[in-house]
């Protein structure tokens, strides 16, 4: 059987940039097709069984629920947003700063590291309530709850991290006479820098959970507390719409420590 | 070139393990004279690394005593280049500037030790490489900068621990080559662990065979071969018999370790 001849080299360049363009149809069409379909099918059934809008609003009544509300929406994720981002720095370098003297002090590793495994277990969101007993209703008890929540993540994961270095790149320097801060500025710290990034990316999470869940016992403003005076009032739309900024909220704080990562990646390429 | 650099006085390295003391490293002397290169060769698991690590200082000794020129070594110093089986590059940093790394360890003027370091990488042909990430480097690539590396500061003693060892055999030969070039032009003191027999004969001045039990040096041969070094040398009958000799006496420990465990 004769071979056919192979196509010109510049169709073979337009076939693959077909089946490019393709995959990325697939890969993000493909996602946002099936939400859109999903959110039809909602709006479809809400009005077929005439679901009563405190039990179930259509999509389109969230969405016009989110337009009037909208400034109030707003003005309520400042404090939530502030507190999430203020709590994530707060365990942030509380959180490094613990792995490494855990790391280096061998005495207080064996003090203190059984209760940080002791805390990262249980469930800490439980101890809420003891928050707002010691520190009362303001913004102060939602912080140190939410540093409480997302603190250990980070412990961990530094600590993990500052463990990674190769031990013959550290017999390495020791035998340059490098001085320990030398080691560990040069060395420790940067090959820790990946596993401390993927604990800050859970901590961001579990700030924002954090602060949400002692708005809701709690806060005077915010959106959790925007969420619980919309279900006293059965106003799921508006509990569904604060959803839908908290979402947005988280998003764009979790695309923040990204593109942090990204940058000092850039500095700190590990391949 | 008659004087001592480094003189190994009957040590010995005894760690508590758990079923009593372990030796690992029994009773070893021997002297190594300036310039001179001198391999460790033995099977893994025979007390040379540990040996080394006590040469540099990273290791207590627990009997004995290493002298380096005069003084006994007590730590860690600044004198020494080290070699591990792995390059052991820093992943971020550029082929340069991993060679510059004792200089920033040392606190020395960087800008001038990089023509130092340039004429090293362009001594194992990785001049054009100044500028990329090790990840864009072959294994034996790698290594070669890590030789750069050890002897950017001009350190008086190098210390390789089986550097080639993780490399193919082709790669391997090369890099013997290569370091054969770096030692005509570099003259360091110098002691190389390794398992290769072959590679021992080929680089060394002379070589010490090591055993595992009891881990000390059983054999110690000049190497007849002169400087500049031929690598064709491999292909003569005296260094066919250089190695089977050296052979023997790994054979004759393999024996007697038997014999003891009987």
């Amino acid at each position: 059987m004769p071979v056919p001849p192979a196509p010109p080299f510049r169709a073979r360049r337009a076939a693959r940039r077909r089946r490019q363009a393709l995959r990325l149809l697939e890969q993000v069409g493909l996602p946002i097709l099936v939400v859109a379909l999903g959110l039809l099918a909602w709006e479809a059934l809400v009005a077929h069984y005439r679901i009563a809008p405190s039990l179930l609003p259509a999509p389109s009544a969230i969405y016009e629920r989110l337009r009037e509300t909208w400034p109030t929406l707003l003005a309520q994720a400042v404090p939530t947003a502030a507190e999430t981002a203020g709590s994530f720095v707060l365990a942030t370098l509380a959180g490094v700063a613990l792995a490494i003297v855990l790391t280096y002090s061998r005495l207080l590793n064996s003090a203190l590291y059984p209760a940080v495994v002791f805390f990262q277990l249980i469930p800490k969101i439980a101890l809420a309530p003891l928050f707002i007993v010691w520190m009362g209703i303001g913004s102060n008890a939602r912080l140190t709850f939410a540093v409480f929540i997302a603190f250990f993540p980070i412990v961990v994961a530094t600590m993990a991290g500052l463990r990674s270095t190769p031990p013959d790149m550290l017999r390495l320097c020791r035998g340059l006479t490098a001085t320990s801060w030398q080691m560990f500025a040069y060395v420790r710290l940067p090959y820790a820098l990946p596993q401390i990034f993927s604990g800050m990316k859970i901590s961001v999470t579990f700030a924002m959970i954090g602060v949400i869940v002692a708005e809701f016992i709690s806060a005077q403003q915010g959106l959790g507390y925007l969420i619980v005076f919309a279900s006293s009032q059965a106003d799921t739309a508006l509990i569904l719409a604060a959803i839908l900024v908290l979402c947005g909220v988280g998003l764009a704080m979790y695309a923040l420590v990204v593109a942090a990562e990204r940058l000092v990646r850039r500095v700190y390429a590990a391949d | 070139m008659n004087d001592i650099h480094l003189d190994v006085r009957g040590v010995s390295k005894i760690y508590e393990g758990e079923q009593g003391p372990v030796h690992a490293v029994s009773d070893v002397s021997f002297a190594v004279r300036e310039g001179e290169f001198v391999s460790i060769l033995g099977p893994s698991g025979c007390g040379k690394s540990t040996l080394m690590m006590m040469i540099a200082g990273l290791e207590d000794i627990t009997e004995g005593a290493v002298v380096e020129r005069g003084r006994p070594v007590a730590g860690p110093r600044t004198d020494i280049g080290l070699v591990f089986q792995d390059a052991t590059l820093l992943p971020w940093l550029s082929v340069l500037d991993n060679v510059l790394f004792p200089i920033r360890i040392l606190k020395e003027v960087r800008h001038r030790y990089v023509e130092r370091a340039m004429s090293l990488l362009r001594m194992v042909g990785l001049a054009d490489f100044a500028d990329h990430r090790p990840s864009q480097l072959s294994g034996g690539m790698r290594q070669r900068v890590a030789i750069c590396r050890a002897l950017v500061h001009d350190p008086a003693l190098l210390l390789m621990d089986e550097p080639f060892s993780a490399l193919d055999a082709i790669t391997r030969d090369e890099m013997n080559v290569a370091l054969l070039d770096i030692w005509q032009k570099y003259r360091k003191t110098g002691i190389f662990i390794t398992h290769s027999i072959r590679e021992a004969v080929l680089l060394s001045d002379r070589v010490l065979v090591m055993t595992r039990r009891p881990s000390t040096v059983v054999c110690d041969l000049a190497m007849p071969f002169g400087r500049p070094r031929d690598p064709r040398i491999v292909e003569s009958a005296e260094f066919t018999a250089l190695c089977a000799e050296l052979r023997g006496h790994i054979e004759a420990g393999y024996a007697a370790e038997k014999a003891l465990a009987l």
